[in-house]
């Protein structure tokens, strides 16, 4: 029987090699991996929890069933995050989305669909007050991006949520260094000036 | 109030600055103009906050859900008939087309089987016309090779060679061990090295 790799030790590219030879737990490894940015930047995107996680769950089908095709010369973070942010623009392509609410999804019904479809906050914060506070504020800057182009919501969550380097940002969205550069600044620009009102 | 050095900082410099790379020639600037440096810390601020933002994750069970509708890759499958399965069944006319195509071949192999079993006499005179053209075309070209065989001008020689016993086992000896030899130098040449090679890490 092989043996089970140490997942933590492998690179991105040494797990896809493990999920091409078979192995059901590379695959696994690789959802682990990537299920909470991936999910956060499809929520920031289309603002809907249930939707962000049926375009999650789209995009990791779709990038895992074709992990033939995968070149291992690209960072598999890079592939994976093209997939994404395509399922998303294509989705606000074909559906103007609302506002952001930070109370539920747009489209839900029902008090209960509302709050299942409602941002849930993870728990960075330490005090009550300090919650309410992050919230407030949490709340204002996931509003302000949600109001941002798509294009520069893209760039921005992939600059300074993900972490992302601007040569791989161009890499994921197909834009030249310098747009994205331009994008980035702008949306820092309308996200200072949307939440200038926070400050006074 | 002192000059800042050089000019404004750029989007490009600002976001060097966020990084820590900027050099330390255009950092100084920051020092001496005030514009730039509420620009700078705006920036810096703005960038914090949102890296700030809450980490979100999915629905526990999503990796179940996925792992539902992924296909496990089989590093044994013959990806070209997957590619050809894929393509036969990827639409309904494809399907149509093949059917059709199967519908023929069978269809072609069944009249020609029948035909075959109506028309033995036929087939069986033409195998012996067949037959016969063969034989006398076999047996002109030996011909014609015989004789170009004798008139070549070596040909008196290896008669007279083939006449002396002698000669002739002596010329089949020198001849096997040529072939000895060259056999032998074959192996060699097509023979593993049996060293390590050094950097092989064997």
């Amino acid at each position: 029987m092989a043996e089970t790799p140490e997942w933590a030790r492998l690179t991105d590219q040494e797990v896809v090699l493990q999920a091409r030879a078979g192995l059901q737990a590379a695959y696994r490894e690789l959802i682990r991996r990537y299920e909470r940015p991936i999910f956060a930047l499809l929520f920031r995107m289309v603002r809907d929890r249930e939707l962000a996680e049926d375009l999650a769950q789209e995009t990791f089908i779709k990038a895992l069933n074709a992990i033939e095709s995968y070149r291992p010369e690209f960072k598999f973070s890079s592939w994976i995050f093209k997939i994404a942010n395509n399922a998303a623009i294509d989705h606000l392509r074909r559906r103007e989305l609302d506002t952001l609410s930070l109370d539920g999804s747009p489209h839900a019904e029902t008090p209960e669909a509302m709050q299942a479809t409602a941002l849930q906050i993870g728990a960075r914060q330490e005090s009550p007050l300090d919650t309410v506070e992050a919230k407030e504020l949490g709340g204002a800057i996931e509003a302000a991006i949600g109001r941002l182009r798509p294009e520069y919501r893209s760039c921005i969550l992939l600059r300074h949520v993900e972490g992302r380097a601007y040569e791989e940002i161009a890499e994921i969205l197909d834009l030249p260094l310098g747009t994205v550069k331009t994008y980035i600044h702008r949306a820092r620009n309308e996200l200072r000036l949307a939440l200038a009102h926070l400050k006074e | 109030m002192t000059q800042a050095p050089g000019p404004h900082l750029s989007p490009d410099d600002i976001d060097r600055w966020l990084d820590g790379t900027l050099p330390p020639g255009r950092a100084n600037h920051l020092d001496a103009c005030h514009q730039c440096l509420e620009l700078a810390r705006a920036e810096r601020e703005m960038a914090e906050q949102i890296a700030a933002l809450p980490l979100m994750s999915p629905a526990p069970d999503f990796a179940d859900r996925v792992m539902v509708a992924v296909k496990v890759a089989d590093p044994f499958a013959i990806h070209s008939l997957d590619a050809a399965r894929r393509r036969l069944f990827g639409s309904r006319r494809a399907l149509a087309v093949a059917a059709t195509l199967t519908v023929l071949l069978l269809g072609s192999m069944a009249g020609s089987i029948a035909w075959t079993l109506g028309n033995q006499d036929t087939l069986a005179s033409i195998g012996s016309w067949l037959l016969a053209q063969g034989a006398q075309a076999s047996w002109l070209a030996l011909r014609g090779l015989a004789t170009t065989v004798i008139e070549q001008p070596w040909y008196e020689g290896v008669k007279v060679l083939a006449g002396n016993p002698a000669r002739l086992a002596l010329a089949s000896a020198v001849a096997s061990l040529a072939y000895l030899v060259g056999v032998l130098a074959l192996r060699r040449l097509l023979a593993l090295p049996t060293q390590q090679v050094a950097h092989a890490g064997l």
